[in-house]
């Protein structure tokens, strides 16, 4: 029952060369541990950790052109 | 004209709808999948069909050929198209073709696709006018007045669907002969595994929703208010009063929210219908597990006979990277659920339910184990067949776009295609599923249980 239970947010970490990524999560750090299951360590490296936003999955379309 | 094979094109309107799809998919005998009609168009015809504002329909769908398409595409003024993804390609092919034959004629585009990939749609010069979002509210002064809007227009879409007109059926396309359009029982639909023909596909909700990173169909459709369970029924009855229905597919993203309303259509469908057809609709492994009475009594009671429930994968870590926001213990839980009540309808002579259910292999990240993880919750279902697929990172998604912004996405604008064997992501290790999925891996998966190799016959590999 999970979405009952442990809603997800949506997180948007920035990134050392000016870019964002998407990530889901209960919270940042959930959010970085889901993205470290398909990301390289090189490519979680390049993620500002601290640096984060939440949006709403209906504002999606506005932040596409910043992803990287 | 000579490539038309039965009958004379004649143009009535000057404005023509095309129905987007395979070449020749309405005329084969295989594939009915393929021959599901298109709401969108069929919703959009009949309100302007019902402002007398008349179109004519083809089909790419219904023709073998560019060739044959050609000249079913002369002499108009306007064109319209509903374009989704895996059509877009055929869209772009189609708007060029029409400019060639009505060098002054206009091409107006909506539908998904103008939605989550305008970039795409706006670099196809041959698309004049774009339609974003919903476009049941805009669609008749944009088809009377098309020079006073831009390029790009923000659709609007009705507040709930109880403001949609009943579809008119026979406004949809047709196979190119009569004897295709028996075969799929036109203007309903055909039969494709889940009950008898003819099938009557119907809309109750619109948008699902939860936030799957592989889906995230919210975040581009507005949320609707639902169809009132009576109006439902009334078209079902009109249907089946009209042509007959042998079951019915709820084509909603997602059927099983909602418990109000589910508590109204259990109690009103047995006993307004013409008949209890068998129908598929779809649902949640949680929310089967959140209101599991709720989902037996429907499934005993209103004859929902197929549950289509992506299942996705049969791991955790998998399931967070797709953000099903459901878990392996859901999963087993809803196939436990439906294996047994499957047993007890077979046990009262009933024809028991079954599963159609969504799997998604080749998800960046997944890790040989999580695939057999996968692979061994498959096997605890009893009945029902299994559509298992590769992952595929469409742009409007939260992991699509992701994908394409770090150039791993194997997909292209020109080949959106559904193909659900065809490798689309980088860096996965397709040859490892196509072992996978031939059985090579049983061993390691459930020893002594039967082989996977129907599942990739069942997939096309």
């Amino acid at each position: 029952m999970s979405s009952f239970s442990n809603y997800h947010r949506l997180y948007l970490f920035s990134l050392k060369n000016g870019k964002k990524k998407l990530a889901y999560g209960e919270n940042p750090q959930d959010a970085l541990d889901i993205l470290s299951y398909r990301l390289s360590d090189a490519e979680m490296a390049e993620i500002e950790r601290e640096d984060f936003m939440m949006i709403k999955q209906r504002d999606l379309q506005d932040y596409i052109h910043l992803l990287g | 004209m000579a490539a038309l094979k039965h009958k004379e094109k004649i143009n009535t309107s000057q404005i023509l709808w095309l129905d987007l799809g395979e070449f020749d998919s309405l005329n084969t005998k295989k594939d009915p999948q393929g021959k599901w009609q298109d709401h969108g168009l069929g919703l959009l015809r009949t309100i302007l069909h019902q402002n007398e504002i008349f179109t004519d329909i083809a089909s790419t769908r219904s023709v073998s050929s560019w060739e044959e398409l050609s000249p079913r595409l002369e002499g108009y003024k306007i064109l319209l198209m509903n374009v989704r993804s895996y059509t877009f390609p055929i869209a772009s092919g189609a708007s060029r073709l029409f400019k060639q034959l009505n060098p002054n004629g206009l091409v107006i585009v909506g539908g998904m696709h103008a939605t989550v990939a305008l970039d795409e749609m706006e670099a196809v010069e041959t698309f004049d006018k774009i339609c974003k979002g919903a476009g049941e509210n805009i669609i008749i002064d944009l088809v009377s007045n098309p020079e006073l809007f831009p390029r790009i227009i923000d659709g609007q879409g009705a507040k709930s669907l109880a403001e949609w007109p009943m579809i008119d059926r026979s406004l949809w396309p047709q196979p190119s002969n009569r004897r295709a359009s028996r075969r799929m029982d036109w203007p309903m639909e055909p039969a494709c595994g889940w009950g008898p023909g003819p099938a009557a596909t119907i809309i109750t909700s619109r948008v699902c929703p939860w936030q799957c990173s592989f889906c995230n169909e919210s975040s581009f459709i507005p949320k609707m208010g639902r169809r009132p369970v009576d109006m439902v029924i009334d078209e079902l009855n009109y249907l089946d009063d009209k042509y007959g229905i042998g079951s019915v597919v709820i084509h909603d993203s997602m059927f099983f929210q909602n418990p109000k309303w589910l508590e109204e259509w259990l109690e009103k469908y047995p006993k307004r219908a013409n008949k209890l057809w068998p129908y598929w609709a779809a649902g949640r492994a949680d929310t089967v597990r959140q209101w599991p009475e709720l989902f037996e009594a429907l499934v005993l009671e209103t004859n929902w006979n197929t549950v289509s429930i992506g299942f996705e994968s049969g791991s955790d870590r998998i399931l967070k990277v797709l953000n099903k926001e459901c878990t392996e213990e859901d999963n087993l839980f809803t196939i436990d659920l439906v294996n047994r009540l499957g047993d007890k309808m077979k046990s009262q002579g009933r024809k028991p339910v079954s599963f159609w259910t969504n799997i998604i292999v080749g998800v960046p990240g997944e890790t040989r184990e999580d695939a057999f993880k996968t692979m061994r919750m498959v096997k605890q279902i009893k009945r029902g067949k299994p559509s298992i697929a590769y992952y595929a990172p469409y742009p409007g998604s939260i992991l699509g776009y992701q994908l394409i912004a770090e150039s791993k996405s194997l997909m292209t604008k020109d080949n959106y295609h559904r193909d659900p064997g065809v490798e689309k992501v980088k860096g996965v290790d397709y040859p490892f599923y196509r072992e996978l999925l031939a059985g090579k891996y049983d061993h390691e998966i459930q020893p002594g249980k039967p082989k996977l190799r129907s599942f990739l016959e069942a997939i096309g590999l």
